[in-house]
């Protein structure tokens, strides 16, 4: 949910390769059920969970982690990882 | 103002599950509402580049790993 902006001088400052994408308008959050709000003092503010989802070739979901583990990508870095073994066989 | 200040950082300190004892009942928390083998909602979002992402671009070509990840650009 952060601004393009934002992510533009994130990227950079961790020189990562892939793309960064923002979805202020929480449209794909809310359509993947990955919005979380919370009430304080009266007021509703939404955020999105930490959340891993690898989605295969054929638009597929192949593998959901939610909450505080999908910090770690490593459980789905190794799904991808078998996607790649299994197309490759194939 | 600066007890709202001091009452944020403290929220902010203290470790998840206990955050979320406190506040279970102010929090709606959603659950993926999608499994595995579902096929994953299209959606077009705009990259760091301002240039729109869509998932459908990817389809037929490339896996995709989606990481969501709050508040990348803070200590949280």
């Amino acid at each position: 949910m952060d601004s393009p902006a934002a992510n533009a001088a994130f990227a950079k400052q961790i020189n990562i390769k892939f793309p960064l994408l923002s979805d202020m308008n929480k449209k794909m959050l809310a359509a993947y059920g990955i919005v979380k709000g919370h009430d304080v003092q009266g007021d509703t503010y939404e955020w999105a969970q930490r959340a891993n989802i690898v989605i295969d070739k054929n638009g597929i979901i192949q593998h959901i982690e939610e909450g505080d583990s999908a910090v770690n990508l490593t459980n789905a870095l190794s799904v991808c990882t078998d996607l790649h073994k299994k197309q490759a066989a194939k | 103002m600066k007890r709202v200040l001091a009452a944020a950082l403290l929220l902010a300190a203290l470790p998840a599950p206990a955050l979320l004892s406190t506040t279970a009942q102010n929090e709606k928390v959603a659950k993926i509402s999608l499994k595995v083998g579902d096929a994953a909602p299209d959606f077009t979002l705009l990259s760091d580049q301002w240039k729109p992402v869509k998932l459908s671009d990817f389809k037929g070509k490339k896996n995709v790993l989606l990481a969501v990840y709050v508040l990348a650009f803070t200590g949280g």
